[in-house]
């Protein structure tokens, strides 16, 4: 079975880890009392992740063309900017990407 | 009956509320659909994904570490760093929640937090009841599971050299969040990830560590990093 069905288990290790947070709030109640710094870096967690979610991996996906899906994601990020919208700029980036792979 | 007093949240309003999240949660789900496929998963356990984390960057980042071959430890502490933030969203949810819910309605009101069903039932300035989160919750989760089996569903009739250019989809995503953030909270955000960024290269490139831990300490010394450049009377957020 594990062989058969190798992605079962890292979903449900994941999806444990995901809960776990979730759950935590609705049955324990320190962390309205956690050190001001830690409170302030954990509210920042999520823009800090954002960094390592595209770097280096974006360049390194398309390595023929290295650039393709940094300018990709660039003018993603421009439309994204002025417009607040996800799907304009996703679909934007695919077709940018492509041309720039052909 | 607690429900009278409550009649205003009721689960249709919920299910109206979830609407717009619905239409903007489907295409992300659809892109996830198409990067589990590109992994190599079947239909089933992308649809199972998404039902069992039913989280947004924590999922990207699964399939990103899934696919380079990650330790289940790394996948582990990455997923719950990156979602470390639906505590705080939780903590702040609970408070304003009907008393009374325990069991396995309270683990499913949890499991439904993200940051979008977060940012709109916090919006109600009376408590929130359980059928109105529970609408609001459902709609949200219908969109994301069903744009995962669409997204899978049309990346089989995709043309190869299109799949390669679908690949940017993530990562689009990604830089789609951090423009937002920074056009809300300013450079402070650019600096933040930039550090994180370069930090996350660095490690994979040149010292040719493992993704997930890789991915885990950028991101701690970008947040570190953060809180050490926000002033005090500014709310980190």
């Amino acid at each position: 079975m594990m062989k058969a069905f190798p992605f079962i288990i890292p979903i449900l290790v994941s999806a444990l880890a995901t809960f776990l947070v979730r759950a935590l709030p609705y049955y324990a109640s320190f962390l309205d009392r956690l050190p001001r710094f830690l409170s302030k870096s954990l509210r920042l967690l999520p823009i800090a992740a954002l960094g390592p979610l595209i770097f280096p991996g974006v360049i390194l996906d398309f390595q023929g063309h290295w650039y393709a899906g940094l300018i990709g994601i660039l003018c993603a990020a421009f439309i994204a900017y002025r417009k607040n919208s996800m799907i304009i700029p996703i679909l934007l980036s695919i077709v940018v990407t492509y041309l720039l792979l052909l | 009956m607690e429900s009278e007093t409550l009649n205003n949240l009721t689960f249709r309003q919920g299910c109206q509320e979830g609407f717009p999240i619905f239409v903007g949660y489907f295409p992300t789900a659809m892109a996830f659909g198409l990067v589990c496929r590109d992994l190599g998963l079947r239909i089933w356990e992308a649809v199972l994904f998404s039902v069992t984390n039913f989280a947004g960057s924590g999922q990207f980042l699964a399939a990103n570490l899934i696919g380079g071959g990650a330790l289940l430890a790394e996948l582990f502490i990455s997923v719950l760093l990156v979602n470390l933030r639906y505590s705080f969203m939780g903590a702040e949810l609970n408070r304003n929640l009907e008393k009374g819910i325990r069991g396995w309605r309270r683990a499913l009101l949890a499991h439904g937090t993200t940051d979008e069903v977060f940012s709109v039932a916090v919006l109600h300035r009376e408590p929130i009841s359980k059928a109105y989160l529970a609408g609001l919750e459902l709609t949200a989760y219908s969109g994301w599971v069903s744009g995962t089996a669409i997204g899978f569903l049309v990346g089989m009739i995709l043309p190869p050299a299109l799949q390669l250019a679908v690949g940017v989809t993530l990562y689009a995503m990604f830089s789609s969040l951090l423009a937002q953030e920074f056009h809300q909270k300013g450079f402070k955000v650019l600096a933040i990830a930039g550090v994180s960024a370069a930090l996350n290269s660095f490690l994979i490139l040149q010292c040719s560590m493992a993704i997930g831990w890789s991915f885990v300490i950028s991101m701690l010394a970008a947040s570190f990093f953060g809180a050490m450049i926000t002033v005090d009377s500014e709310e980190a957020s």
